[in-house]
């Protein structure tokens, strides 16, 4: 299929909608769907039908995550006449206030329509009298949506992530469109370079220049993989993005497929992600059935395609290298580098391996310019980032800010602040790999470089917010046991140096502690972190050296309680 | 040639090599667990890190590759304190049996311990697994002393060409195993034991080594293998004359580290008492030639009898010169009264083929015929 065949599709998408009264959206994300989604979207249709209402009066569309998942199942309704407005925990009974709501009740054209059918009616007449609707409406207004500045997710929450026209009509695949007919791989590469985007699987490597790396290999096969094995405890932002707008990924994948020469590519994706998986692979299939993926990528003499991997429950396999060899067939462990992948990846060959975040950010880059994205975020970390907010907070989710936000910003504004009568204590960036940033240093800016200062990392984008009423201790034995969990056995430091670090900290918290003890686990966790073969095993001790740093009192106290009286 | 500098001395090496590899070929001593030249590179025991000029953090020397200007120090203050807790790591995880265990003397994980200094761990002992594996008669798996170095992994895999085993689980979990952790005798281990001679501590040990000494006690005799004409150098460990093990030379040009089953583990036979040690000669024969004074009966061979024949019932010892002249007295009278194409000659694939190549000389030029054939082609 070409460009041309393409934007007439998207057209006749975009009528389509455009005829609809309203619209209400539901998000089946795996947040919504597992507050009940599921049944909330039937009930949904069940009542739109029952009304009986006119042709193009209203559509009910399944769609992404809308943000606030501590409050799922949202629903969006887009109505001509007004504000969308997003209602909050709908259940089946709010889902029919909704539709008794926003849908006029159109007359029974059959008299003999089914009992079911006239018992909703009956249902929808009494939820119109029924009170409350308005405590579910969510203030759009509020500093949770404000401050937050989508790009990446940008569409998520608006698409069917199940259909390709909708995406069409997003604008979608006009960045590839775009590449395919007026840029050379030299100039993509270029360009994302001069963006500033730099990866998005939490080190922080900049996108232009790694691509810049694959693409000048010599090589007659390269890959691309895209890393969606995502595990840090807590963190959802990439199975988001694969559930909600697969299509976005894909089109991203496809581009730096063609910077970088490749004509074959791998998603891997964690087997705990059942719907990404679902949804990519059909995103693939109607790709490829019109003429997105496979030979002559939309009309030109570019090929490519693109297969699923699925992980089997490994951390570890988030790793670059065990990831080559999850894809490979083999033992998911890392190997030294270098060569580094993009000498030496898939089978020896050139290969590209980007997070699922990353190949989402191509698409705006390409649409919008270079130069348009540079201006987003702060000096050496351009751009925006999505973070998924979890623990004690009162609003949590799937939020977008710009980089170079400051913490208090996302947890005071955005996060609104810890629920109940407990105090901020810490925000944990980056997973078991990462730190915990304490309150005094709230107004850091969040970028690569001022986590790293803390001793944290920006990571993938888990933040999880911890409040007084945790030990921090415990805090960092919850993911020390996670690493002695994940560690894949390959280096001794990792392999038995956490197992240590968990006693160490076992024996403290069990009240067994000796004063010593402190500075042993710090100079173990130094240890462990200089001489670990892989990421995993060097980033570890984080949790513990940080909790250290910033709450060493809480050890101590641990310790001197239970010398004896 | 790249040109690189260890421990301030200037070494050329061929593109290719990684600095481990250049810093022991150059007689710089690193230490290592999980390194061997003939396999690819693990980098998993971390004690073979090197401090590189303009690196932030010591880097493992057997994955870093040579490059030109490359500036290496191999000993300090800091490698020595990381090398020794790594150790201490791995002492944690490892029973402090060496009063009673037979690779003592042999064990790498031993003499590094000993080289650092260390008597005990610091940490907490705590062992990962106390799996014992007997399923086979060549060799026990004693999972306790593992230090999951995967050299007997990868060498199973990259030469034996077999990948009977590899690693299970994960993490302090993980160990070497089979499929699905069946027997032995159930992979497609081919009992080559050439894992059992890289592993450099206790978790791989021969049955026959069981209670039979310990290193310093053995004795080494190097030999040719007599099972095939590929001449592999062999070296038995005995005790007291008897043989405990057998190896493969290290420095055997033909086989290098590697044997086959046969080779390692069919020695039995050396030290059995029906082991053919002199030339011996029938009795009716003997008496014939006047070798012997007694007449030689034809044994009763029926099912019925009593008395299990004995090779001495039918045989006589006698010395090679007797023997070998015998042979050539009886083998003359055959060509010079029967003609040379009654005498044929077949020899044997455990000869080398120098051995192979006098034999048909022999019966072609000695004898006279061209009768002479190989086992090899039957």
């Amino acid at each position: 299929m070409t460009l041309e065949k393409l934007e007439k599709m998207a057209q006749r998408e975009r009528e389509r909608q455009e005829k609809f009264e309203r619209r209400v959206f539901c998000c089946i994300s795996t947040a919504c769907l597992s507050a009940g989604a599921g049944r909330t979207i039937n009930a949904l249709q069940e009542a739109v039908d029952a009304c009986q209402c006119k042709e193009n009066d209203v559509e009910v569309v399944q769609t992404g995550c809308m943000g606030l998942c501590s409050r799922g199942p949202l629903v969006r309704v887009e109505d001509k006449s007004g504000e969308p407005i997003i209602y909050a925990d709908v259940d089946i009974d709010v889902s029919q206030q909704i539709i008794a709501k926003h849908v006029p009740m159109g007359k029974l054209k059959d008299e003999s329509v089914s009992e079911d059918v006239q018992e909703i009616r009956e249902k929808l007449k009494k939820a119109r009298r029924r009170k409350g609707l308005e405590q579910r409406i969510l203030d759009t207004n509020a500093p949770f949506f404000a401050k937050q500045e989508k790009i990446v997710l940008q569409n998520v929450g608006h698409v069917d992530p199940e259909k390709l026209e909708d995406y069409l009509a997003h604008g979608g695949y006009s960045a590839l469109g775009h590449v395919l007919q007026n840029m050379t791989p030299e100039e993509i590469c270029d360009e994302i370079l001069r963006s500033g985007l730099r990866g998005r699987g939490g080190a922080g490597f900049p996108t232009g220049m790694k691509w810049n790396f694959v693409r000048k290999e010599e090589s007659s096969t390269k890959y691309v993989v895209v890393n969606g094995d995502e595990g840090d405890p807590g963190a959802y932002m990439d199975r988001t993005m694969m559930e909600d707008n697969p299509h976005q990924v894909l089109e991203g994948m496809i581009i730096a497929a063609y910077a970088v020469g490749a004509s074959y590519g791998y998603f891997y994706i964690r087997g705990e992600y059942p719907i990404a998986v679902d949804r990519i692979r059909r995103a693939i299939r109607t790709a490829r059935r019109n003429g997105i993926l496979g030979k002559n990528v939309l009309g030109t003499d570019f090929n490519f395609n693109a297969a699923v991997r699925i992980g089997a429950g490994a951390f570890v396999c988030g790793e670059e290298t065990a990831l080559i060899h999850s894809v490979e067939g083999k033992r998911g462990m890392p190997r030294m580098r270098p060569p580094y992948p993009s000498t030496s990846g898939l089978w020896g060959k050139p290969t590209l391996i980007n997070n699922v975040e990353t190949m989402a950010n191509i698409p705006p880059i390409i649409n919008g310019g270079a130069d348009w994205y540079s201006r987003i975020g702060t000096e050496k970390s351009k751009g925006t980032k999505v973070f998924a907010l979890a623990g004690q907070l009162t609003n949590t989710g799937l939020i977008e800010v710009p980089m170079g936000i400051t913490l208090r910003e996302i947890i005071y504004d955005i996060g609104n602040d810890v629920p109940g009568d407990a105090e901020f204590k810490a925000a944990q960036t980056g997973g078991p790999s990462g730190g915990c940033i304490p309150a005094e240093h709230l107004d850091t800016p969040v970028d690569y470089e001022n986590l790293n200062k803390l001793g944290s990392i920006m990571g993938s984008g888990g933040l999880v917010i911890i409040d007084s009423t945790t030990s921090m201790p415990e805090f960092a034995h919850f993911f020390m046991d996670f690493c002695v969990d994940e560690s894949c056995g390959k280096c001794v430091p990792c392999r038995v140096g956490t197992v240590q670090i968990r006693t160490l900290l076992e024996k403290i918290i069990d009240g067994r502690g000796e004063p010593e003890d402190l500075n042993k686990l710090e100079a173990l966790c130094h240890i462990v972190k200089a001489t670990s073969l892989c990421g995993l095993g060097q980033s570890a001790p984080n949790p513990v050296l940080s909790t250290l740093r910033f709450f060493r009192e809480e050890y101590q106290t641990l310790i001197s309680s239970q010398e004896p009286t | 040639m790249i040109t690189l500098t260890i421990d301030e001395k200037k070494i050329e090496a061929p593109p290719g090599t990684h600095v481990l590899q250049v810093a022991l070929a150059n007689g710089i001593e690193i230490p290592h667990l999980c390194y061997h030249p003939e396999l690819s590179v693990s980098g998993g025991c971390r004690l073979c890190i090197v401090e590189v000029e303009g690196y932030p953090e010591p880097v493992p020397s057997c994955g870093l590759a040579c490059t030109d200007g490359l500036v290496i120090t191999t000993h300090g203050e800091r490698l020595h304190e990381l090398r020794k807790n790594v150790l201490d790591l791995l002492i944690s995880d490892h029973p402090l049996d060496c009063l009673i265990c037979e690779k003592a003397g042999d064990c790498l994980l031993q003499q590094y311990a000993y080289e650092y200094g260390i008597k005990e761990t610091t940490y907490t002992p705590t062992i990962s697994s106390t799996l014992y594996q007997d399923d086979n008669p060549f060799f026990i798996r004693d999972h306790q002393y593992c230090i999951l170095c995967g050299l007997c992994v990868r060498i199973c895999d990259e030469i034996v060409g077999v990948h009977a085993i590899d690693f299970a689980k994960r993490g302090f979990e993980s160990n070497i195993a089979t499929p699905y952790d069946g027997p032995m005798i159930e992979s497609t281990c081919v009992f080559c034991g050439n894992c059992v001679q890289v592993c450099p501590t206790a978790a791989l040990m021969p049955v026959s080594r069981k209670n039979k000494g310990r290193e310093w006690e053995l004795d080494r005799k190097t030999t040719i293998c007599g099972y095939c004409g590929v001449g592999c150098q062999l070296e038995y460990a005995l005790k007291e004359g008897e043989i405990v093990y057998a190896q493969a030379s290290p420095d055997g040009p033909v086989n290098g580290e590697l044997l086959c089953t046969k080779g390692r583990y069919g020695w039995d036979f050396a030290h059995s008492p029906e082991r053919l040690t002199r030339p011996l000669i029938r009795r009716d024969l003997a008496y014939e030639l006047g070798l012997s004074s007694e007449a030689w009966e034809q044994p009763d061979t029926s099912p019925l009898a009593v008395k299990q024949p004995k090779i001495e019932d039918d045989f006589i010892a006698v010395d090679w010169e007797t023997a070998l002249d015998l042979v050539a007295s009886r083998l003359a009278a055959t060509v010079s009264e029967h003609g040379p194409d009654s005498v044929m000659g077949l020899s044997s694939a455990r000869c080398t083929n120098e051995e192979n190549y006098l034999f048909q000389k022999f019966i072609r030029v000695g004898i006279g015929t061209n009768n002479v054939d190989h086992c090899a082609r039957l």
